[in-house]
C-alpha cells in the first residue's frame, strides 16, 4: 500500500512540477505554424504536455524531453488543437484533407460499406459531440502527435472496427452440437487423435520459444491470413525478407518438434513419421465462418497467398 | 516421411494452433490507436517498441487490430530505379562519350589519359536545383574548335570531328530535354549539366570554375578518402538519392523526397525504412552500415543507428537543410541552402554554427 501511495505521490509531484521550457515551446509553436489556426501558445503548450505525459512514465531528462517534443508531428498537432478548440477553418481543412482518407480506410476494412458508419461516428467524436461534465470533449484531445494525423485516424478506425467485431462475436450463438459432431471423422482412430494432440502441444511449445517478431510474423500469416506484402508493410521489411524469415521460423519449429518427439516423448523415427502424417490426415474442427462464407478477408487473400507461396518455392 | 511433407504438417498445425490462440488474449494493456500508429511509423522509442512487439505477438485482439489497420494502409508505390528508366538509358553512354571527347579535345597530346566516367554515386551527388527549363544551355568549350583545325595531326582532326559530332548530339539531346515537361526531365538536365561541368573542368582554359562547381569540389574534398560522401540538394524529389555506407555494406535511398529505403544486398533488395517526415528530404550521409543521417527542409534532421528506424532530432532553426556529412552516430555536420552550417557531437542535443 505504501508503495502505491509513494508512486501516486511521485506522479502528482511530477505533474505539478511539469513545465516545458518556454523557448522550446515558442520554437515548436512556430515550427507547427500554429498561428494559421489561431492556436495560442498556452493551448499548444497544454497539448505538448499531454503528449509528454503519455510518452514518459516518469519525469524525463530535459534533453530527452526536447528530443521527444521535436520528433512530434507538430503541424498535425496544431491542427488537432485547433479542431478541438472549434476553429472553423481548421475543421474545414481537416475535413477536406482527411475525410477522404478516413472513408478510403473504412472501405478497405469492410468493402461492403459497413465501416462507413464507424467513420461517421468517429467524425462525431472528433467534432466533440460527446459531452463530459458539461464540457465538449473532442477525440482530438487523444491525438498526441507521435504519428501523423492520417495514420492515427486509420488506427483509431481499425480499433473501433475490431472492438465492434469482437463485441458482436460475444453475442453470437455457439455452433450447434450437430455441427461440432460433423467435425469429428467417425473413423478417426484414438491413436491418431493422440498424435494430433501431441503435435499441437509440441508446436505450441516450439512457437512459444521463438522470438516475439517471429511469433508476430507467424500470427499475421497463419492466423490473420495477411499477405507477405502486407506483413512487410507492417514490420518495415521487404516481402522477400518476410518470406525468408517465415521459412526459417518454420524450419526451427519443425526441428524443435522433432527434438521434442524424439527426446521428450521417446518416439522412434517411424512413430515420429506417424505423428506428422496424422496431422495432415486430420481434418480438424470445421470452421463455421468458412462454411457460411463469412470468413472475411481470409478467403479473399488465400488465392493470393497460394500464389506467393508458389513464387517463394520457385525462387 | 519426406521433409517437405513434414513442413506441410507443421503448417497445418500452425494454422490451427495460432487461430486458437487468437481467442485467448494475454494479460496486459492492449494497444490504443496512438501507440499502434506510432509503432507502425517507427516513432516509438526502442524500449516502447519492444514492449509493443512482445504484446502483439501473443495478443489475438491486437493482432486483429494490426491486421485491420494494415488493410487500410495503401500499398507503397513501386519505385523504379532511375538507371532503369528508358529515358536515361541513353544518357549514360552519352555522358561517357562526351566526357571522353572533351578530354580528347582538351589534351590532344595525351592520348593515354584515363577517362573519368561519372559513376552512379557521382551523378547522384550532382546539383539538381535547376529544372530543364531554367537549366543553363550547354556551355561551349572554352578552347574553340577552330584552334584545333589548324593542327596538322590527322588523329587530332578525327578527334575534333568526333567531338563536334558528340556536341551536336548533346545539343540535340538538350533540345529533346526541353520538350520533356515532366519531372524526370529535371534529372536528365542535371546529368547533362554535370557532363558539361566535367567538360569545362577538363578544358585547360577553364581557369575559373563556376560557383556550383566550386561547391561540388569543396564537398568532394571534404569527403575524400574513407569519409562518407554527402548528397547535395535534390529538390526534384523524383530522382532517388542514394546513400552508400563506407565499404558499400549498406545503402539507403530517398525516393519522392519523403520515403527512405535501405538495402544490405547490394542495391537489389530494398526494404522501406521507418521515417515519417512531412518535410521534403534533400540529402543524407552514412558513417557505417547501420548509421545514416538524413536532412530536409524546415530543419529536418533524422538519424538511424540500426539502419531502419530513423528518429527526428531537435534542430534550432527552420532552415532548409541540403546536405549532411555523417561522422558517427553522434556527430555530423549539416549545411543549409543559404550556406550556413552546423555541427553536433551529441546526436542533435546541441548544435554549434560554423
Amino acid at each position: 500500500m505504501a508503495t502505491i501511495c509513494d508512486r501516486a505521490q511521485i506522479i502528482m509531484e511530477w505533474m505539478q512540477d511539469w513545465q516545458l521550457p518556454p523557448a522550446v515551446v515558442d520554437r515548436l509553436h512556430r515550427q507547427a505554424r500554429a498561428d494559421r489556426w489561431a492556436v495560442s501558445v498556452a493551448s499548444f503548450t497544454a497539448a505538448l504536455e499531454r503528449s509528454a505525459r503519455k510518452a514518459f512514465a516518469t519525469q524525463p531528462d530535459p534533453r530527452e524531453l526536447e528530443r521527444h517534443l521535436t520528433s512530434l508531428h507538430l503541424e498535425d498537432l496544431a491542427l488537432a488543437c485547433a479542431c478541438a478548440n472549434g476553429h472553423e477553418a481548421a475543421w474545414e481543412h481537416f475535413v477536406r484533407e482527411h475525410r477522404p482518407v478516413l472513408y478510403k480506410a473504412a472501405d478497405a476494412i469492410d468493402p461492403t460499406g459497413g465501416s462507413r458508419e464507424l467513420a461517421d461516428s468517429l467524425y462525431g467524436e472528433l467534432f466533440g459531440l460527446v459531452e463530459r461534465k458539461g464540457e465538449r470533449r473532442s477525440l482530438f484531445e487523444y491525438f498526441h502527435g507521435r504519428s501523423s494525423l492520417s495514420t492515427w485516424l486509420r488506427a483509431v478506425l481499425a480499433q473501433r472496427h475490431v472492438d465492434r467485431v469482437r463485441s458482436t462475436r460475444r453475442f453470437e450463438p455457439l455452433p450447434a452440437e450437430d455441427a461440432v459432431n460433423v467435425a469429428q471423422p467417425p473413423e478417426r482412430q484414438p491413436r491418431a487423435a493422440g498424435y494430433v494432440q501431441l503435435m499441437q502441444r509440441t508446436v505450441t511449445a516450439a512457437v512459444a520459444r521463438l522470438a516475439p517478431k517471429d511469433r508476430l510474423r507467424l500470427g499475421f500469416y497463419y492466423s490473420q491470413d495477411l499477405t507477405l506484402a502486407q506483413i512487410g508493410r507492417a514490420l518495415g521489411e521487404h516481402e522477400a525478407t518476410v518470406s525468408r524469415n517465415l521459412a526459417r521460423a518454420r524450419r526451427e519449429i519443425r526441428a524443435d518438434v522433432e527434438r521434442q518427439l524424439r527426446d521428450d516423448a521417446h518416439m522412434n523415427p517411424s512413430q515420429i513419421d506417424e505423428c506428422f502424417a496424422a496431422v495432415v490426415e486430420d481434418v480438424g474442427p470445421l470452421d463455421i465462418a468458412d462454411l457460411l462464407g463469412t470468413g472475411g478477408p481470409r478467403k479473399g487473400s488465400e488465392e493470393k497467398r497460394s500464389k506467393e507461396r508458389a513464387e517463394g518455392a520457385s525462387a | 516421411m519426406p521433409e517437405r511433407n513434414r513442413d506441410e504438417s507443421v503448417e497445418h498445425v500452425l494454422r490451427r494452433v495460432l487461430s486458437q490462440e487468437v481467442r485467448e488474449s494475454p494479460q496486459g494493456a492492449c494497444l490504443d490507436g496512438e501507440t499502434l500508429a506510432a509503432w507502425t511509423e517507427g516513432s516509438l522509442r526502442a524500449d516502447e517498441a519492444a514492449v509493443v512487439e512482445r504484446h502483439v505477438a501473443d495478443c489475438g485482439r491486437c493482432r486483429s487490430l494490426m491486421a485491420a489497420f494494415i488493410q487500410t494502409t495503401p500499398p507503397a508505390p513501386a519505385v523504379e530505379s532511375v538507371w532503369h528508366r528508358w529515358r536515361l538509358g541513353w544518357v549514360v553512354p552519352l555522358a561517357t562519350a562526351a566526357t571522353a571527347a572533351a578530354l580528347w579535345i582538351a589534351l590532344p597530346g595525351n592520348n593515354a589519359m584515363p577517362v573519368s566516367v561519372p559513376s552512379i554515386q557521382e551523378v547522384n551527388t550532382a546539383p539538381v536545383g535547376q529544372t530543364s527549363r531554367d537549366a543553363a544551355p550547354p556551355a561551349a568549350p572554352s578552347t574553340s574548335p577552330e584552334s584545333f583545325t589548324r593542327s596538322s595531326a590527322p588523329q587530332e582532326r578525327v578527334a575534333v570531328n568526333a567531338g563536334n559530332e558528340l556536341r551536336k548530339r548533346a545539343n540535340q539531346s538538350a533540345a529533346r530535354l526541353e520538350e520533356l515537361s515532366d519531372e524526370r526531365a529535371a534529372a536528365d538536365a542535371a546529368l547533362l549539366q554535370r557532363v558539361e561541368a566535367d567538360k569545362r573542368e577538363s578544358a585547360p582554359s577553364a581557369a575559373s570554375p563556376s560557383p556550383a562547381r566550386a561547391d561540388a569540389a569543396t564537398a568532394g574534398a571534404a569527403t575524400a578518402g574513407a569519409a562518407p560522401r554527402p548528397l547535395t540538394s535534390a529538390r526534384q524529389a523524383n530522382l532517388p538519392l542514394e546513400i552508400v555506407a563506407p565499404g558499400g555494406a549498406a545503402r539507403w535511398r530517398i525516393t519522392n523526397g519523403q520515403r527512405v529505403e535501405w538495402s544490405t544486398a547490394g542495391a537489389t533488395d530494398w526494404s522501406p525504412a521507418t521515417i515519417t517526415s512531412s518535410d521534403t528530404l534533400t540529402g543524407g550521409s552514412a558513417s557505417s552500415a547501420s548509421v545514416c543521417w538524413v536532412v530536409g527542409q524546415r530543419g529536418a534532421v533524422y538519424v538511424t543507428t540500426d539502419g531502419t528506424r530513423f528518429v527526428r532530432l531537435p534542430f534550432p532553426e527552420m532552415a532548409d537543410l541540403v546536405s549532411v556529412i555523417a561522422i558517427d552516430d553522434r556527430s555530423a555536420m549539416v549545411s543549409a541552402a543559404d550556406g550556413r552550417s552546423w555541427r553536433t557531437a551529441d546526436q542533435g542535443l546541441t548544435w554549434s554554427m560554423r
